[in-house]
């Protein structure tokens, strides 16, 4: 070790401690650069999209409709088709969610650095709000690449193929901003929230927001559907569905009815598919449910602020 | 700056790992001695703000830690027995970051980054990523980032376990050095490591305060205790199990013996010069058989 050790003592730190940078900045700045310093980070995420990529190009043409002489199919990346698409593509997404964000404070102590950066004098709620932003960011940027795979592969699908109609960004943004970008947050909050709260519990929290999450999208909504079906879900619950599902099935019954009354006057295969590219391409009605899923996304950073609020930097227990 | 200490308790469950302690620490090393599971390290995390104490006190230039923590961090060094690192980082982003953690300026930080490299002399592996480092390598990173704020206290856990010899040496001489202005508290069990360095000891058992004195007072105390002796096999190992050894060296023809008791255990024993371990030893001694009693 160096000789020069007297350098310290030249210092006058306290005078130069002034100017402090902002301490929510330095910690998102710092947690910025963390991620983008990650190369595993980085390859999950490329892989994410190439596979969100594979699913949309996988579901690009959706069931065949057939009436009389004539077929056509529902481009998968139209208003119609992402509503059957959407749901189950935000499940994968949300599988993902709770690994980007919840051990966003609780990792420090499973690394054992919380007692190098808890001895620091950065602030508990800059540190816990600071962690939670950029998961959450990170998690908008996962849920980004969703959007950026329907358009993409709706504008590749639409050069090579005159026949697919090109996606409607404004239609698409709709649905992705009222199905994918509440979820998104809601399930980041919530994963961060509890995870912070009872960081001994992380696994645990983890598989029952997974859990949940699949009983939520894949059995409520058969449970519900079969009894009642398609014409009496009940609406408050198809509004407030966080996955999404239900407020799905619901909005399918306003576009398949359009489509008989029309088909008589399609006389070919191409005037048939051009009738149903109208039909699927029409601006969903995000009325209903829009502002349910906000509330649930607002609620959920309710549970961060009280994760922040309850966050303890002097601990009982020896190893916590 | 005075760091002050007052009843200090801390209860896990049913037991207590440390009860009672009281002291006052100023500018100057302190070593904290005792066996793994004396409360070292539960004191230290409370005095470091990240343990909340069961009961009694500790202020900082007479500020309750407890509500002033903020004050106390601003100034605070802190190594960790065990801590970990960011993976993703190289050692100097990592001390950047933990920089920013300490609310030091941009390019205030960058410059003290640079200076706690060099003390540490990490310059040429400063741009290496964390996981490649050697355990010496990352104790250095550790002590560097604990020196980032030129902090006036320094608490250091265990420095040197898991390092070889050689890199235990320079430890205890960069520690040394940086003594100044500044109290640092040195926790360990190994004597040798607080000999050089300590101007005042204090010893921990089973979470009480046993002593809390200078080097040179518990040689003093231990003086006419320790003996040597150079006998046979049979009768060094009879030696051994009845008073307390603290080196025990085959040679040819025998066995040399240093013990400590206050008596003269063997006609052949003669009294020699303690090192302090052995008076570390007299006294843990002395409180394990009045605690018998």
């Amino acid at each position: 070790m160096s000789s020069s050790i007297t350098a310290l003592s030249t210092l006058h730190m306290q005078q130069r401690m002034t100017q402090r940078p902002h301490p929510l900045l330095a910690v998102l700045a710092w947690e910025l650069r963390r991620f983008a310093a990650s190369r595993v980070f980085w390859l999950q995420a490329l892989g994410l999209f190439c596979f969100l990529v594979l699913l949309t190009w996988a579901q690009a043409t959706l069931d065949q409709y057939s009436k009389r002489i004539v077929s056509a199919f529902i481009p998968g990346t139209s208003a119609w088709g992402l509503l059957v698409t959407l749901p189950p593509m935000l499940m994968l997404l949300v599988v993902l969610l709770p690994f980007v964000t919840a051990d966003g404070v609780a990792r420090d102590r499973q690394r054992h650095m919380r007692g190098l950066v808890m001895s620091t004098v950065v602030p508990s709620w800059a540190y816990v709000w600071g962690r939670y932003l950029i998961g959450l960011l990170m998690s908008l940027g996962l849920a980004v690449l969703l959007l950026a795979a329907i358009l993409g592969v709706g504008m590749v699908l639409h050069l090579t193929d005159s026949g697919y109609p090109a996606p409607e960004p404004g239609t698409v943004l709709v649905l992705w901003g009222g199905m994918v970008v509440p979820a998104t947050v809601l399930v980041a909050s919530v994963s961060f929230a509890l995870v912070t709260l009872f960081p001994r519990l992380s696994t645990a929290v983890k598989l029952v927001i997974l859990v949940s999450w699949v009983v939520g999208a894949m059995v409520l909504p058969i449970l519900i559907y079969l009894p009642s079906g398609p014409n009496a879900l009940p609406t408050g619950y198809s509004a407030w569905d966080p996955t999404s599902e239900l407020t799905a099935l619901a909005m399918l019954q306003r576009y398949q009815p359009n489509v008989d009354p029309q088909s008589a006057a399609a006389m070919s295969t191409a005037q048939f598919q051009s009738l149903i590219n109208t039909i699927a391409n029409k601006a969903p009605d995000v009325s209903t449910w829009l502002t349910p899923h906000l509330i649930e996304a607002g609620l959920s950073l309710l549970l961060v602020a009280a994760a922040a609020f309850g966050f303890q930097r002097f601990r009982h227990t020896f190893g916590a | 700056m005075e760091l002050e200490i007052e009843r200090l308790g801390k209860r896990y469950g049913q037991q207590w790992a440390l009860r009672g302690l009281s002291l006052r620490c100023e500018p100057g090393m302190l070593g904290l001695v005792g066996p793994n599971g004396a409360g070292k390290t539960t004191m230290m995390r409370m005095v470091a703000t990240l343990l909340d104490p069961t009961e009694g006190s500790i202020r900082w230039n007479g500020k309750d830690i407890r509500h002033h923590g903020a004050t106390l961090r601003q100034v605070l060094g802190y190594l960790p027995q065990e801590f970990g690192i960011y993976q993703e980082f190289t050692g100097r982003q990592f001390l950047r970051y933990l920089a920013a953690m300490k609310g030091l300026p941009t390019p205030l930080a960058q410059r003290r980054v640079d200076e706690v490299l060099e003390i540490v002399a990490m310059q040429q592996m400063a741009d290496r990523k964390l996981p490649t480092y050697s355990g010496g390598m990352k104790q250095r990173i550790g002590i560097a980032q604990a020196l980032l704020n030129d902090p006036e206290l320094l608490i250091v856990d265990e420095p040197t376990a898991g390092l070889d010899p050689a890199e235990r040496v320079r430890f205890r001489t960069l520690l040394a050095s940086l003594t100044g202005d500044r109290a640092i508290i040195l926790s360990t069990h190994i004597i040798s490591d607080v000999e050089a360095v300590a101007n005042r000891l204090v010893i921990l058992q089973q979470g009480r305060m046993l002593a809390d004195t200078t080097p040179e007072a518990l040689l003093t105390g231990a003086a006419g205790k320790v003996w040597s002796v150079a006998t046979d096999q049979a009768t060094a190992l009879r030696l051994q199990a009845t008073y307390q050894v603290s080196t025990m060296v085959n040679q040819l023809g025998g066995v040399s013996l240093r013990m400590i008791s206050a008596m003269r255990p063997h006609e052949g024993a003669v009294v020699v010069d303690p090192t302090l371990e052995e008076a570390y030893l007299l006294v843990t001694q002395q409180s394990v058989a009045a605690s018998m009693l």
